[in-house]
């Protein structure tokens, strides 16, 4: 029951964790709470069953699911990167000098759009997932992991990996840390601003794209208001972790996958959102500024 | 090689410049002194792009940079080392010091390394420390030493000694004076003007976004004006 409990918490929580990512990179840039974010999450989702279907319809997955899936999973986050990009493009950056609610009001009058959108284009109703992942898994003592769980977990691994790596080590991810940390001196460096943030839209929503595309293999259903719910707990799991810190994004998402199965497990599915919330109000209470909070860029020495 | 002709820039409904013009010449160290809220970080902030000018012209090698954004200033072989030092606090000495060759192609770094460590060996030592550990004459040599990582031509230094203790301020603006020695041209803000007077070949004395005199560094120093006003006699 409890290694059962900690491996759908890990499953859902790496999920989360890579929603969070994109609010808390955005934030740490543009002091902006990117309310659309979550409705990329959603758009990633949706392409996910719509690209696979495609491929089923081809017979692809029948010959190797393993590289269907890696199709998916690329050309979805691609998409979505790019939608990012653009989203920043036309919504946000005409108001990077003014008040700091203006772009926010855009962010949402965005995510309804987007929901919007989806719904009229897709329609209203659940979108079901093409039947060919069996839920095949292992056994471990008493609890199951499926192969699915196996590969959200390690495929979110890998990715936060590369982004910790790309954001340590190269010359743009250090750019990024300088633009988040002051980004009038970044500008007096020679850093263009403007591709810095561009690429922090194009890898928080490549990765909310990946997050949408692993969300619906393991639901099988997607609708047109998905991005909601994972949008607002995401967005708790960045605050938890401390918004702008990228380490704190991905702690606040595993502890709020945590706690949501361990609450659903022992106490009652019913409850699983008054856990998310009830944490986010604990810690703005002893903790404001999150676990790990401070801008990223942040070093762990 | 610098010339700004005619300058304004405007913060909202309040104009800081009223029409400055400054030359600055190769190899010179030219000093702007003036008072506090005069328009000199302004000035430097306008060179760099950060602030547009309402009206006039900046001309750096022949070519306009008034209307270019300000990475390509700084590509151009305009640095600053803006007031305060703003240090990155979160990255390394070494990787504020990477920052600065931002604009640089990437082998640039490690040539240029070593002879920034030559002139700022504590920099060396404090390779690996965040750059919010040190201290204000550290964060200084820093902040210069960040600047020159992108082999500037032209280099303007706001207020460099601010908050230094007297020998620290001393060995910044030694520093300075080599550096100028090693070909790169200075235009230097200090509100220490005795110190930067006796550094600079020229100099231009600012109040409330103008300019009111422009002499030689020399005739600065014995002008009974400058001498009661910021020299504090
Ligand atoms: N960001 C700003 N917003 C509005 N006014 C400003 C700003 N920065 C400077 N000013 C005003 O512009 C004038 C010149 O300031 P500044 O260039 O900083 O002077 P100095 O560097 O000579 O002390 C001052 O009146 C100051 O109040
Ligand atoms: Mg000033």
């Amino acid at each position: 029951m409890l290694l059962q409990q900690i491996i759908n918490g890990l499953t859902l929580g790496a999920v989360y964790a890579l929603i969070a990512l994109g609010y808390t990179m955005v934030y740490g840039i543009l002091q902006l709470i990117n309310f659309a974010h979550g409705e990329v999450y959603m758009l990633g989702a949706y392409l996910g069953i719509i690209i696979l279907g495609f491929l089923t319809s081809i017979g692809l997955t029948a010959i190797s699911l393993p590289l269907s899936i890696s199709i998916t999973l690329v050309l979805s986050m691609l998409f979505c990167a790019a939608y990012g990009m653009t989203i920043e493009r036309i919504a946000y950056k005409p108001l990077r000098n003014a008040p700091r609610l203006s772009p926010l009001i855009s962010a949402i009058g965005v995510s309804i759009f987007l929901q919007n959108f989806v719904m009229l284009s897709q329609g209203a109703t659940d979108k079901v997932f093409p039947p060919i992942l069996k839920a095949e898994g292992l056994s471990i003592l008493n609890a199951r992991i499926t192969f699915l769980q196996i590969f959200i977990i390690i495929a979110s691994i890998l990715m936060m990996a590369g982004l910790h790596l790309f954001i340590m080590k190269t010359r743009l991810g250090k750019a990024m840390r300088a633009t988040a940390q002051d980004r009038k001196m970044a500008v007096l460096l020679g850093i263009d601003i403007d591709r810095v943030i561009s690429i922090t839209f194009i890898i928080g929503s490549g990765l909310a794209a990946a997050a949408g595309v692993m969300v619906a293999m393991y639901y099988g259903l997607v609708n047109y208001f998905i991005g909601y719910v994972a949008g607002i707990k995401a967005f708790t799991a960045a605050v938890i972790g401390g918004i702008g810190s990228i380490p704190g994004a991905m702690l606040g998402g595993i502890l709020l996958g945590l706690l949501e199965a361990f609450g659903a497990g022992y106490i009652s599915s019913e409850y699983k959102d008054v856990f998310a919330f009830g944490l986010l109000i604990i810690i703005l209470i002893l903790r404001p500024e999150g676990l790990l909070g401070k801008q990223f860029g942040e070093r762990s020495k | 090689m610098l010339k700004l002709e005619n300058i304004y820039t405007s913060y909202g409904p309040i104009e800081a410049l009223k029409g400055i013009n400054i030359e600055v010449k190769e190899k010179e160290i030219v000093c702007l002194i003036g008072g506090n809220g005069a328009g000199k970080s302004t000035t430097l902030m306008t060179i760099s792009g950060i602030n547009r000018p309402t009206k006039g012209r900046i001309i750096f090698n022949g070519e306009e940079i008034h209307n270019i954004p300000p990475h390509r200033i700084v590509e151009k072989g305009i640095s600053q080392v803006p007031e305060g030092r703003r240090i990155l606090p979160r990255l390394t000495v070494k990787e504020n010091l990477e920052m600065g060759a931002f604009t640089r192609p990437k082998n640039d770094i490690q040539e240029i390394l070593p002879w920034i460590f030559e002139t700022f060996p504590v920099l060396k030592e404090r390779e690996k420390q965040s750059g919010g550990t040190l201290s204000g004459g550290e964060q200084q040599m820093l902040a210069i030493a960040r600047a020159l990582m992108a082999r500037p031509k032209l280099l303007l230094l706001d207020e460099p000694s601010l908050g230094l203790a007297p020998i620290v301020a001393g060995k910044i603006f030694k520093i300075i004076k080599e550096i100028n020695e090693k070909g790169v041209t200075v235009l230097l803000v200090e509100q220490n003007a005795k110190a930067a007077l006796k550094l600079a070949h020229r100099g231009y004395v600012m109040e409330t976004g103008r300019i009111v005199m422009k002499e030689n560094a020399e005739a600065l120093l014995n002008d009974p004006g400058v001498r009661k006003a910021y020299l504090g006699e």
